[in-house]
């Protein structure tokens, strides 16, 4: 059998390739429009060109949109396909399948983030009468696009390398070998979790937009193995259970969803203003109060299962 | 400034096709604030589509129109609907209004859109229908009015929001004449108001009207002396 026989597989890389055919129409156009635009002209050109970046806007409002809903759907069907993998108790063993999961997982991530930048300042764009952010706009989308179609091969080669016939490995592997970045231990993870956290809250009330970015761009490294192999312990109640996708499953009441999203959202908001700024020479520092938001609501999740562990056995794990 | 300044204004309908054709050609017009216009010619020459111009209805697809020195024909679409919202006032030859609503509720419309107080609706609302005079028929439904009080009641419609600039097509061609007359009553009261006003119409009957500034004469797209 082939992985490609599993529905979930067949919805998916069809939903991909519709919104990639549409992204294309769409880069097409975008090349037209980048090319001819000139937003004081009324000439017939220019108006004609007004008239197709709005349906280009709306094609693509549409399937950025659906790239970022699709990309629940792919953690989704991982975590189905861990059911026809052999050796595969959760995503983690699907992912791990091959060496492309874990890049095509990278990349997906890194897209997410893309697209909601372009969305950003696609709003901002069309907040104004003259599309002030256009060409800039347009540009970041080609990038994306780029990104988006290296994407599809590396899930081609991906699913087409998963083997159905011979065992993965799973989380059993990350029992046995839990691997730390640089040789850290736990404490000096949780440690490093605490006080780059408390440093992203300070920094963001003091609206440090450059140096908020960097320290979220640590505080994804450090959050990760930080919860992965330090709190993950404490919602799966077991000494050597170090998986990142377990938590997302029904038996932990998919708590995984809200602990990976405000980190991922906390992230999001954390960088975009830093970025938004160099795009738009404009401040959206109002962001970063998301961003401690989304920080502080996963801090909270991931602390609350330590201390109500410690409270109901007494000891830490 | 001009209220409207209008340049070079082209629009080509059904572009790239063999039945393409062009329902305005080059276009310059010139309207200053409380001017009555009016755009004469016969069925085809024009007149609807300028007004569905100026009045953001349609884009044109070349050349530039400047209501207030913004082009309006650059807004897009969202700016484009608020800017019809308030700054036009729009009459319609076969009415548009909503039928199973009554007069009151028709003229309400535009209002709901707005965060204006109840007090204020309410003054403004009276107000239109004092000027349409159709005040006495605000509880009745649409349905059960005459040609005449579905376009007073449209002109309160149109007056409600208190636009700058109204643009009316073909106003009387539904009216008998009495009710005609009446709309010219209205039109009064309207320059009095200060208001911009441009009917397309090809009714002998606004001919020598003195509160009229201009005639317009429109033949194939196009002006003629």
């Amino acid at each position: 059998m082939s992985i490609f026989l599993s529905n979930e597989i067949i919805v998916f890389l069809l939903i991909e390739l519709i919104l990639i055919v549409l992204m294309a129409i769409s880069q097409v156009n975008i090349v037209t429009i980048v090319r001819y635009w000139d937003f004081n002209a009324t000439t017939p050109l220019q108006y004609a060109l007004e008239k197709k970046n709005y349906l280009i806007n709306t094609i693509l409002y549409f399937t950025v949109s659906c790239k970022v809903i699709l990309f629940l759907f792919f953690i989704q069907s991982l975590n189905a396909l861990s059911g026809i993998v052999p050796g595969a108790m959760c995503s983690a063993g699907v992912v791990g399948a091959n060496h492309y999961g874990n890049a095509l997982l990278l990349l997906k991530l890194l897209l997410i983030f893309g697209f909601g930048l372009w969305l950003i300042i696609n709003k901002l764009d069309l907040g104004f009468i003259t599309f002030p952010y256009l060409k800039r706009k347009y540009l970041l989308f080609t990038l994306l696009f780029a990104g988006v179609l290296g994407e599809f091969a590396l899930e081609i080669l991906y699913f087409s390398n998963i083997p159905l016939t011979v065992p993965v490995f799973c989380c059993s592997v990350v029992f046995q070998a839990p691997k730390l970045p640089f040789g850290y231990t736990q404490t000096l993870l949780v440690l490093f979790f605490y006080t780059i956290f408390g440093a992203i809250l300070v920094l963001n009330h003091m609206k440090q937009t450059m140096a908020s970015f960097t320290c979220n761009l640590l505080f994804l490294f450090i959050a990760y193995y930080a919860i992965t192999y330090f709190f993950g312990l404490y919602i799966y109640e077991m000494p050597n259970h170090k998986c990142p996708y377990c938590m997302l499953q029904k038996e932990y009441y998919y708590i995984g969803y809200l602990i990976w999203g405000s980190l991922f959202l906390g992230i999001f908001f954390g960088i975009m203003p830093f970025l938004i700024e160099r795009i738009t020479q404009k401040s959206y520092d109002y962001l970063l109060r998301y961003s401690s938001v989304c920080h502080i609501i996963m801090a909270l999740i991931c602390s609350f299962y330590v201390v109500r562990y410690y409270l109901m056995t007494g000891v830490f794990l | 400034m001009s209220k409207i300044a209008i340049t070079n204004l082209n629009k080509l309908y059904n572009p790239n096709k063999p039945n393409a054709f062009y329902a305005l050609k080059n276009i310059n017009l010139s309207i200053e604030e409380a001017e009555v216009v009016i755009l004469k010619g016969v069925s085809g020459s024009g007149k609807s589509t300028l007004l569905s111009l100026i009045g953001g209805l349609a884009k044109p697809s070349s050349g530039e129109i400047l209501v207030n020195g913004q082009n309006i024909a650059k807004l897009p679409d969202i700016m484009s609907s608020s800017y019809r919202h308030k700054e036009i006032g729009f009459i319609f030859q076969s009415f548009n209004l909503l039928e199973g609503l009554s007069v009151y509720q028709n003229i309400l419309a535009p209002l709901s859109l707005t965060s204006l107080s109840k007090e204020a609706i309410n003054e403004k609302v009276s107000r239109a229908m004092s000027l349409a005079n159709i005040e006495h028929k605000q509880h009745q439904t649409v349905g059960s009015l005459s040609g005449g009080e579905r376009q007073r009641c449209a002109i309160a419609r149109a007056v409600v929001m208190e636009p700058e600039i109204i643009l009316a097509d073909e106003p009387t061609a539904n009216l008998d004449k009495e009710n005609s007359l009446m709309f010219i009553d209205i039109l009064k009261k309207f320059k009095a108001l200060h208001k911009t006003v441009i009917i397309a119409t090809h009714d002998t009957l606004f001919d020598d009207q003195n509160c009229i500034d201009r005639y317009v004469h429109m033949r194939d797209g196009e002006f003629v002396e």
